[in-house]
């Protein structure tokens, strides 16, 4: 059977927000997909031993990808967004990947999965690299490329400084100001 | 300018116009940033924005605003109803992106609709009479026809014409089939005026690559199944076209066609 | 019509040093969402956005440039980084919905 060359198209686009909660007892960190129209800062409710309290929340939105060709989908639930890497860390991994790639005019992103009490739910490989290429379809390769890998490859997230591409202080009825790092 | 205007030449459907659509406004703000919007939007404007949330309302409302246009077929589900109901705000969605719905306007702003000849003829100032809206699901062939139906029975309970109602029907029945057989989902959109009736079809599917190929009769690209059970015979969009005064044909292929047809009370 | 064309009819200032390309079409967004779903390889993108998450937004969907609307002021850090990419980024005085107006009467972009 031949393998189709899947040309990929975003479909189930669903606006919501990326919600950040903390347990302020074990000070573990959570993300989680919302939907709803306004997530509540502050939000408190108890899960076992954890007490989770939102303290942020992006706007942003979910999608999958349909194969235009062959119908086949692949869900994106998992991708909670995509993080461009500010080189903060000289010794960090996607920062010494992002340097060599830009020679070659690639340029890299990481793809983060959500967080559950500080653990890491990384997408798999694969779908990483089905994101790659639905990039690229949608550019002109000979100009350049993007890359996209899994935020496994960030050791500590908490002094990652990248900045996310999705929407801060859209709800706010004042102007725009720093942004806060979420880790 | 007015909002009926703009409701007109931006194909909208109306969320919110309780007291009607016959408000003037001065100027035109495009913008997804609500701080900008209180900080430099005008008073008697009408905003365009992708941000499809209470706040764009409220922040509407501050800066003395008579409506808002949600884009992309974006609509606030929080309570903005509400809200622009209780401080007289007209609330539209569009199907348009943000830079044809300003072109669309500018057009309005420069004495001539840019949508097309059929459209042109109307000075649509009418009072809204009536706005339902209704959803079909793609592929549900058991419940086929429902939507067409329940239009059906509102009009003929407003007491119109049964041969104009009857048009009404057999173009919705058509366009709901359609859906059916080639989308995911839609939102229907019925309004009616003193002079018009409008029914909106907004699906996301397979979207047309060629309406000129797909308004001829017989064309079809139904499936073989879909023929067994007796659908796709390729009079759908010419049957529709027959039945209305108005028709216009939006359409992307991999995203979804929109139908807004018009007819004439 | 060309990125260098745009400044040239429009008198758009230019802020970045980038690489001249084809502009095929106009999208027109605040949001980094709508942008990502919706704008195509070749674009220009009008916004009001300045932080510098705007350069890898714009780089992702290949926006041939980025003009920002409404006199806004653009921090150099975001500058820098396009400069980087070989981004434009270029900047008008005037808001989003007259900005469009000025941009259809530019024969490329009639309907």
């Amino acid at each position: 059977m031949s393998e189709c060359l899947h040309q990929w198209a975003m479909t189930n686009v669903q606006f919501g927000f990326v919600v950040f909660e903390k347990c302020f007892h074990c000070n573990s960190l959570g993300t989680y997909f919302s939907a709803e129209d306004t997530p509540i800062l502050g939000d408190k409710y108890r899960e076992g031993d954890c007490y989770w309290s939102r303290v942020e929340n992006a706007q942003t939105f979910r999608f999958d990808l349909q194969c235009r060709q062959c119908g086949r989908e692949e869900k994106f639930g998992d991708l909670m967004g995509l993080l461009h890497c500010t080189g903060c860390l000289a010794d960090c991994e996607v920062e010494a990947m992002q340097k060599k790639c830009e020679q070659d005019r690639t340029w890299i992103l990481v793809a983060f999965g959500f967080i559950y009490k500080d653990k890491r739910q990384p997408l798999p490989p694969a779908k990483v690299d089905i994101l790659t290429d639905y990039f690229n379809q949608r550019r002109d390769t000979s100009r350049s490329l993007i890359k996209i890998v899994s935020f496994d490859l960030i050791k500590d997230l908490s002094v990652c400084r990248g900045d996310f591409i999705h929407d801060v202080g859209m709800l706010s009825l004042e102007p725009p100001e720093e942004r806060k790092h979420l880790f | 300018m007015e909002i009926a205007k703009v409701k007109e030449a931006l194909e909208a459907v109306v969320i919110e116009a309780e007291n009607g659509l016959d408000v003037t406004v001065e100027h035109v703000y495009a913008s997804d940033l609500m701080s900008d919007v209180l900080a430099f939007g005008k008073p008697n404007s009408i905003l365009l924005t992708g941000l499809a949330t209470r706040q764009a309302v409220i922040s509407a409302h501050m800066a003395e605003f008579k409506g808002v246009v949600f884009i992309r077929g974006k609509r606030p589900k929080d309570g903005s109803e509400r809200f622009a109901r209780e401080h007289h705000i007209i609330l539209l969605s569009t199907h348009l992106d943000m830079y044809d719905a300003c072109l669309r306007i500018e057009a309005v702003e420069r004495g001539g609709l840019a949508v097309g000849d059929k459209a042109a003829a109307k000075t649509v100032s009418d009072e809204l009479l009536l706005c339902r809206e209704l959803v079909i699901r793609g592929n549900d062939f058991a419940g086929a026809g429902m939507v067409s139906t329940e239009v059906k029975s509102i009009l003929k309970k407003i007491g119109l014409d049964p041969k104009l109602v009857r048009r009404v029907a057999i173009s919705t029945y058509e366009g709901e089939m359609n859906v059916v057989m080639h989308a995911k989902r839609a939102k229907v959109n019925l309004s009616v005026t003193p002079r018009l009736i409008e029914v909106v079809i907004a699906d996301e599917g397979k979207g047309i690559p060629d309406i000129n190929l797909a308004m001829q009769e017989g064309f079809t690209t139904a499936t073989e199944e879909m023929r067994a059970m007796g659908f796709g015979s390729g009079m759908g969009l010419p049957n529709i076209n027959r039945n209305s005064d108005e028709l216009m044909i939006d359409s992307e292929v991999g995203k979804g066609t929109t139908l807004v047809m018009r007819f004439n009370i | 019509m060309t990125t260098k064309d745009l400044i040239d009819k429009l008198g758009l200032r230019a802020l970045s040093t980038f690489d001249d390309r084809d502009v095929n079409g106009v999208f027109v967004s605040d949001m980094m969402s709508d942008v990502m779903a919706g704008a195509k390889s070749g674009n220009l993108w009008l916004t009001v956005q300045t932080h510098k998450s705007i350069v890898p937004a714009a780089n992702l969907v290949d926006v041939a440039a980025i003009i920002i609307t409404s006199g806004k002021q653009v921090p150099q850090e975001t500058i820098d980084i396009a400069s980087k990419y070989n981004i434009a980024v270029l900047a008008s005085n005037l808001p989003t919905f007259e900005l469009v107006g000025k941009l259809y009467a530019l024969e490329s972009f009639k309907k």
